[in-house]
């Protein structure tokens, strides 16, 4: 198991660039005019000059939604790229293949396979109809034994939501506060896909999707891509501006259909990741300055604030209506406005989250918190059959 | 040669000049056939599905699922192999009729391809003691229910996409 692993002989991790795309309905563009965009902007937040020629491998993360180019997606894209001959890989968990292609870049580096890696991930999802959507969302689901319910994820984190209302002292309000924050927060960040502000009258009186569940509950599909260029520390040593560290990692799976699951009003797979996550980077969650969590729907925040040890299990309405985790709270979550406003292309979504907290570590996020040493980021792959938790430090980088 | 020189000279569909590329109109079809996948139901003869007993069984009126006769696991769904202990000793035994409402949502605006004409319809995860399953709940509405009402099964005959005689299972409140 994870914990028998023998940490002191992984290589330490930086983040040295991250970058994104706009995201948002593009119809004029294509996966690999997106993920070019992102990556030129990851190059450009190196603070100096990465030559390409240095990147190792590339791992990059897309459900393949459309069912475009699914086979050897990764190597159309680095030849769009010019990263010719480079090892790549697709990685596809669902709306955690990004979180796992970041994953896998980290890996890489730690085990010493390469000193540079590209970790992303990409998704074109508005140039469907909403059937066909469905179908490509559908099928992240549990295919044969929960779909024949008439579900798609809406349902499903609906019913999640129904159960966890019934357990604990949560409100359908406190789900219309997500959306209320995180609205808040994408309205000011130029790249998301619904940036405007809504209110609380606004997110209860829209209209139903999956009973308790609204339209301001779930978020939208969108188009857009997301990258970031993890090194070793004495690549990250090469280069200047605060040093952004993967201080820890952890990922799990678990069952892919709800019925399966001892409890609706939890994912184990978040509790597991989190505390490897907290384990590895030798922090708890009290220390953390900011998170990026998966708020796919509003019930995944508050199911993220509890399965992370945000708050004791069932609080974490709380947070919610004390505004812990505002802005100017003790906990920022989401100042990057979510996937609720920040939209969420399911690829590039893990890595997308990466974007925000090298931004806030760096001083540079358009939601700043205030001088932040530790942030989080947690992908949640379709109802919790896969997980990632990354925990970032700025620090100094040992030349 | 410019657009424009093809569309002025009025020689370009004649195919008498060497320069110019032949041109045909092909056309593709209108619609395409629907992958099987799309058809979430099994087919559930015993040439198509190892559980092809379940299938037997709700046809016949009774729930039933598969139990390892090593471990004693019960397992949903059925199975072939045991996942607890890998023993592929199973046998079928049958689940009760009636369970309840684990958790439940009435599906508005985003039901799953292929029943987005039913909606509004509800949804939930039903608790028959050993196992639980998703499943349609018919004949209820969200404000009616409560988190651990009784229900009970209900058999609905699958009309197309196949000459197949298929089967499956909804619950409905007690």
């Amino acid at each position: 198991m994870w914990d028998d692993l023998p940490l002191a002989t992984m290589r330490d991790v930086y983040v040295i660039g991250a970058g994104q795309s706009p995201f948002g309905s593009f119809p004029d563009e294509t996966y690999l005019s997106l993920f070019e965009t992102a990556y030129e902007n990851a190059l450009e937040s190196v603070g100096g000059e990465l030559d390409p020629d240095r990147i190792d491998e590339a791992f990059l993360g897309t459900l393949g939604v459309g069912g475009r180019q699914i086979g050897l997606s990764s190597p159309a894209v680095t030849e769009h790229l010019g990263l010719h001959g480079v090892p790549t890989t697709r990685v596809e968990n669902a709306c955690a293949a990004s979180g796992y292609s970041f994953r896998s870049a980290l890996t890489a580096v730690r085990a010493g396979t390469a000193d540079v890696a590209l970790a992303g991930g990409y998704e074109v999802m508005t140039d469907t109809s909403a059937d066909q959507t469905k179908w490509w969302l559908g099928v992240s689901g549990e295919t044969e034994w929960e779909r024949t319910s008439g579900t798609t994820f809406a349902g499903v984190y609906a019913q999640m939501a129904s159960a966890y209302l019934d357990a604990y002292d949560a409100t359908v309000d406190d789900l219309s506060r997500v959306a209320v924050k995180n609205h808040g927060n994408g309205a000011k960040n130029p790249k998301a896909h619904l940036g405007f502000e809504c209110s609380l009258e606004d997110a209860r009186s829209a209209p139903g999707v999956a009973d308790p569940l609204n339209l301001y509950h779930c978020c939208p599909t969108t188009d857009g891509a997301s990258a970031a260029l993890l090194a070793s520390e004495e690549v990250a040593a090469e280069f200047d501006g605060p040093a952004v560290k993967v201080a820890g990692a952890g990922a799990a799976s678990g069952r892919v259909g709800l019925f399966q699951r001892e409890s609706l009003t939890s994912i184990p797979a978040s509790v597991q990741a989190g505390e490897q996550a907290y384990a590895e980077a030798g922090v708890t969650p009290d220390d953390l300055d900011f998170a990026e969590v998966h708020d796919c729907f509003a019930i995944a925040e508050l199911l993220a604030y509890d399965d992370l040890g945000f708050c004791e299990r069932g609080e974490a309405g709380r947070l919610l209506r004390e505004g812990v985790v505002d802005p100017d709270g003790e906990l920022p979550t989401n100042t990057s406005g979510g996937l609720k406003s920040k939209g969420h292309p399911i690829g590039a979504t893990g890595t997308g989250q990466v974007v925000e907290a090298f931004s806030q570590l760096r001083g540079e996020a358009h939601v700043q918190v205030d001088d932040p040493t530790y942030g989080l980021t947690h992908n949640v792959g379709g109802s919790g059959g896969g997980v990632t938790v990354h925990v970032f430090e700025r620090t100094e980088v040992d030349a | 040669m410019t657009r424009d020189d093809r569309s002025n000279d009025g020689s370009s569909n004649d195919g008498s000049s060497s320069d110019d590329p032949p041109r045909e109109t092909v056309s593709i079809p209108n619609e395409v056939e629907l992958p099987r996948l799309l058809d979430f139901y099994d087919l559930q003869d015993a040439e198509h599905t190892g559980i092809h007993e379940f299938y037997g069984n709700l046809r016949d009126g009774e729930l039933t699922t598969t139990r390892c006769d090593d471990c004693g696991a019960v397992h949903f769904p059925p199975r072939i192999v045991c996942p607890e202990c890998l023993s592929d000793d199973l046998s079928y035994t049958s689940l009760p009729h009636e369970g309840t409402l684990h958790s439940f949502t009435e599906v508005r605006g985003t039901a799953a391809i292929g029943m987005t004409d039913d909606t509004p319809f509800v949804a939930g995860v039903v608790d028959l003691g050993d196992v639980r399953l998703s499943a349609r709940i018919d004949d209820a509405s969200y404000e009616d229910l409560e988190i651990g009402d009784p229900v009970r099964l209900k058999i609905v005959d699958i009309d197309g996409p196949t000459d197949q005689d298929r089967v499956f299972y909804r619950f409905v409140p007690v």
